[in-house]
């Protein structure tokens, strides 16, 4: 079994789990999980597993804003998430940039102004990580507050690409993989995306792009470029997949009611 | 809790007005103009202040022998400590870190230290025992926006202006030789970052560069894209309102030629700072290895 994805990407063109590069890990999501929550989801993207509460909309206290309502995250990432149990703080810079990244996305994106003066909270619970933290609970959280039932012109859909840069000279062309695992995210250059749906005839838009890796700017088929292209497929997959989620659950509703 | 008086509604609509009818900025620049950066090194080595408008960032960089981490045996340790204190803005206060606070230091450390800038194998002195902790302070002295950008070019000029004491090691014993007595060495810089910050206006058709604290206030997104003179080193869209995939792309190719202007200029004024010391009678030999000992 290989220990990494660059030295044998190149002849086997399969990744460490045996996906093709253009592959996603089965998504499992579902809606109304919890029932004593305003809105709740489950999602499972591969290993990774991801439980979003939402509290809210309600009275936001001491709330300064009076013509939009205030999106606030709390991320809770359990000890026996990863291999080595370990407990991340709340003071933990990395957890504190990710949840200032969750609320500043919805809070550009939900139609806060429906709600004035109020709060709404995202409470992530990550139960098992393996790689994709970020697009897994911003893909939790959008689902969570459709069942909450908080006004918004399209679902907000993450994923991660990253992209396997030869060492040797064989392969000259920097390959794109999409949703990466742990143990890729350790290993390759990759990038963090999410993009909620531009009006009719525009692209896709992009809400969150966070890299942590150098990447070498090209002319010719530019890497990040490439990456940035791969992400925005991957996305709109992700958003299909969730929308038929959603679909899904709302014909379940009307059934039950009949 | 202190906070940063809201632009009021008629300044707000005014700045928006002005950029989206006439693409006017409220101090008459370009979109794409920095404000004048100004960079002077203290009478220390390794102490840098950039002013860029009213903007005002002093780092020292500082360095101190310790024990290497469990873990990373063979590295030395750097850190980068931030502090946004009320002298910078009434909004800022002394204790728990802000949000905002906390995404610059998380940008700087991206930017910086785990784009490996540094190379801190460099520091370890002897493996598992004693290696060189070198840190770098950012004080926020004046805050009118663009701190991200100030802050890491501050840091930079500060780390490539810096020297450590020289060390020998002989068998278990080690000396570290004071600054009269051996020529002090600089730290090894594999290269240098620019953090280029954009704000975007008008669902992201507008782009500015360099946004002080009143445009800072009013824009919908902002991106932090961090480059060297050939690599992007780090991107952060922390949300804001979505922005369109061609503008993000065309965004890196400014990052890049933005910091290749940059570190051009901060290399000039490295050199004739060190070329002035260099009278004055004080060691500062640029590259290592060239050092005339005595």
């Amino acid at each position: 079994m290989p220990l990494d994805t660059t030295s044998t990407y190149s002849t086997t063109l399969l990744r460490l789990d045996g996906r093709r590069w253009n592959e996603l890990r089965k998504i499992s999501a579902s809606i109304s999980t919890q029932p004593t929550a305003d809105g709740s989801s489950l999602v499972t993207t591969g290993n990774t597993s991801v439980v979003c509460t939402i509290t809210g909309p309600r009275e936001g206290r001491g709330q300064g804003d009076r013509t939009n309502a205030i999106v606030d995250t709390d991320i809770n990432i359990a000890p026996f998430a990863q291999l080595d149990r370990r407990r991340v703080g709340r003071t933990d810079k990395r957890v504190q940039e990710l949840q200032t990244t969750i609320s500043q996305a919805f809070q550009a994106h939900l139609f806060t102004h429906l709600y004035p003066r109020s709060s709404i909270l995202i409470s992530l619970t990550v139960l098992s990580l393996d790689g994709g933290l970020l697009s897994t609970c911003l893909n939790a959280a959008s689902i969570a507050l459709i069942d909450a039932g908080v006004p918004m012109p399209s679902i907000l859909a993450s994923i991660t690409t990253g992209t396997i840069i030869p060492t040797d000279n064989s392969l000259s062309r920097p390959e794109p993989v999409l949703d990466l695992n742990n143990a890729e995210e350790v290993e390759l250059p990759f990038m963090n995306l999410a993009t909620v749906r531009g009006q009719t005839g525009s692209e896709d838009q992009i809400s969150v792009l966070l890299m942590e890796t150098r990447v070498q700017m090209s002319e010719a088929n530019n890497p990040l470029e490439i990456m940035l292209r791969i992400g925005l497929d991957g996305c709109a997959q992700v958003r299909s997949h969730l929308e038929e989620v959603i679909r899904r659950h709302g014909r379940r509703m009307t059934q039950g009611r009949r | 809790m202190p906070r940063i008086a809201d632009v009021s509604n008629v300044e707000k609509n005014f700045i928006l007005e002005a950029l989206t009818s006439s693409k006017l900025r409220l101090d008459g620049r370009q979109l794409d103009q920095y404000r004048s950066i100004d960079l002077t090194y203290g009478q220390q080595l390794g102490n840098a202040t950039v002013t860029l408008g009213k903007t005002k960032v002093n780092v020292q960089i500082s360095a101190e022998v310790t024990k290497p981490s469990e873990e990373r045996k063979f590295d030395g340790i750097f850190t980068i400590t931030t502090e946004l204190s009320p002298i910078a803005s009434p909004g800022f206060e002394i204790g728990r870190p802000t949000e905002q606070e906390v995404l610059l230091s998380r940008i700087l450390e991206k930017a910086i230290r785990r784009s490996r800038a540094i190379d801190t194998e460099s520091l370890c002195i002897v493996a598992g025992q004693k290696c060189w902790s070198v840190r770098a302070d950012v004080h926020v002295l004046d805050f009118d926006g663009g701190l991200t950008d100030a802050c890491c070019i501050a840091t930079m000029a500060a780390l490539h202006h810096f020297r450590r004491p020289e060390v020998s090691v002989e068998g278990e014993r080690v000396t570290i030789h004071t600054m009269a007595e051996r020529v002090p060495v600089p730290l090894s810089i594999l290269h240098s970052p620019i953090c280029v910050t954009f704000s975007f206006y008008a669902d992201g058709e507008l782009v500015l560069l360099d946004a002080t604290a009143k445009e800072e206030q009013v824009r919908e997104a902002e991106m932090v894209v961090t480059a060297n003179d050939f690599e992007i080193c780090q991107i952060a869209k922390h949300g804001g309102k979505p922005v369109d995939p061609a503008i993000v792309v065309k965004c890196f190719q400014v990052a890049i030629s933005k910091a290749r202007e940059m570190n051009k200029s901060m290399r000039a004024r490295l050199t004739a700072d060190l070329a002035k010391r260099d009278i004055r009678g004080q060691s500062a030999e640029n590259e290592r290895g060239e050092a005339p000992i005595g």
